[in-house]
Parts: structure tokens; sequence; C-alpha cells
């Protein structure tokens, strides 16, 4: 019989790390959004036949807006507040200077490891999928449910049908 | 937050009739905004679509979310992918450990973060 793992290896509450780690800088705990169902639509022609849209929380770079680097500290004037497109023909400069990604484990330094439009364009090339939309979208990450849920969200939905997505792939940084 | 945005998305999205995936590696906090699929990825935040400079992780992890999109059998369904950042898991210590910060660290944090916080405020509202 093999050995168990660890005990701590288990995915990281990041609920309760961010919970624990604001209030110690003397914040109100945040309410993270919670549903207890999920809406589902099953996706109705074969993969191969479908065009498939991408959602990014990337931010494109800003020349004037500081460090967006990958060893960048967190960046708060390289965030931006409104829904972007952009072609997916070309490689974008997008960068995450502006989140809190894990800069205790982790360099940035590689677009595709959390932008997957050149494995989307593998996946196009070897007949897996369809065809991609002809843009992908950016998603402004704001703290405010309301402004996600009423502005970004329905904007977002907007853009995709607009470019007659069937399907969509939304990837957080 | 980025986690989150995402999920609130998907869900917008999906109820409207698109069919939707999620990758990402906030566990938690895609599975308690619930979303229709999700493939997780037991990487460093920043890392949702693979390994970095790994195309064969980053391809893996993409032909996951495909497999969701053509055979989840219904919503909140998450397939964990097999792969792991580092043989051993101590790097998930290191996140916002708060506990191995010192008084004058966490003030300073704090300073830090009121002058990031006005940073964002000013260009949220020049928008």
């Amino acid at each position: 019989m093999s050995a168990f793992a660890p005990e701590h290896d288990v995915p990281i509450r990041y609920m309760d790390r961010t919970r624990e780690y604001y209030q110690a800088l003397g914040f109100a705990p945040y309410r993270w959004a919670h549903f207890t169902d999920a809406p589902f639509e099953p996706l109705r022609i074969p993969l191969a036949r479908a065009r498939v849209g991408l959602i990014t929380t990337a931010a494109p770079f800003q020349p004037e807006a500081g460090d967006q680097g990958p060893r960048a500290p967190y960046n708060a004037a390289a965030k931006f507040y409104k829904v972007y497109s952009m072609p997916v023909d070309a490689k974008p400069d997008l960068r995450i200077s502006h989140v809190g990604y894990d800069r205790a484990n982790t360099v940035p330094e590689d677009l595709d490891a959390y932008f997957p439009l050149a494995r989307l364009h593998d996946a196009v090339g070897a007949g897996r999928i369809g065809a991609l939309t002809s843009r992908f979208h950016g998603a402004p990450t704001n703290r405010s449910h309301r402004v996600t849920m009423e502005t970004d969200a329905p904007e977002l939905l907007r853009r995709c049908r607009e470019d007659g997505a069937d399907a969509v792939v939304l990837v957080p940084s | 937050m980025c986690h989150q945005t995402v999920s609130l998305v998907a869900r917008h999205l999906e109820a409207n009739g698109l069919p939707t995936v999620i990758m990402g590696c906030a566990k938690d906090i895609v599975e308690h905004c619930g979303v229709p699929r999700f493939v997780w990825s037991d990487f460093p935040l920043g890392n949702s679509a693979g390994r970095p400079f790994d195309r064969q992780s980053q391809a893996l992890t993409l032909e996951l979310a495909l497999r969701l999109l053509e055979h989840a059998p219904g919503p909140r369904t998450t397939v964990a992918s097999p792969l792991r950042w580092t043989a051993d898991p101590d790097w998930k210590a290191k996140y916002l450990d708060v506990s191995k910060l010192s008084p004058e660290e966490i003030a300073e944090r704090r300073r830090e973060f009121d002058v990031v916080k006005a940073v964002a405020r000013a260009k949220r509202e020049a928008v």
C-alpha cells in the first residue's frame, strides 16, 4: 500500500487566507460571492464545429502605468475598469501586475501560463475545435460584485454573442 | 478577485445560453461562487492555463477544459488537473502568510495597501 499524502497537501483556502491577512491589516472581512446553485447550458454542437471565445482578467500593457514586469509589486495603476476586446490573430502583450497572483511562488514570465490563446490556436489547428472568435475579451476585476454582475458581465455577454461564440473559456490571472 | 470575477461572468453567460468553462487555481473561491464547469490546477495563482514554458502542461490543461465542455453531466462539475507544481507541497504555506509578519511589517503592508487603494480609486474615477 502506498503512503498517504501529507495532511497539509490540500487545496489552499484562499478565502480564509485572504480574510486573515486583511483582518491583520485592520480591514473588515470581505463577503465573497456565494450561490448554492449554478446555471447549466449543454454544448449543442460538436466541439470540432464550435466557435470558441476567450475571456481573461489580464491587462494590456500600459506604457504610462509604471512597472508591469514579471517581478513588479502589485500595481493598481495598471488596472482597467472597462471591458476591452483585442483580435486573436496577434500575440497580445498582456500583464498581470494589477492582480494578486502568487508572488511568493511564481514569476509570470510566460503569457501562455495564464492566457491560453496559443494553445487554443493549436487546438484549432489540430481540428479539436472548429474556430476561435475573432477577438478575445478582458474582464475588469472589481471588488464590487454589483459592478461585475450588472455592468461587466452583461457587456461581455453582448460581445460574445456579437462574435458568434458557441462556448467560452474563462481564465483568471 | 480574478477567480470571483470570472465565476460571476461564467454564471451570467451560462444563464443566457452560452456554455462556459473556467480554468483556474483557486478552488475554494470558484466553488463557493458555484459555476457550471471548472478545471482546477493545484498551482500558484497566476498559472491557470498550465505550467510556465511547458507546452505539454498547457495543452493538457486546455484539453481538460474542452472535455468538460463536451462531457460535463451538469453544473458545478470540477475536474482536477493531475499535474503537480512541485513534489513538495510546502509552497502552499507561503501565500499571504500573515503569521510570519511582525507588527512593524503588518503596519508597513497597511500603509502600502492604503497607497495602492488611493491609486486604484483615482484611476477608477478617471474612467
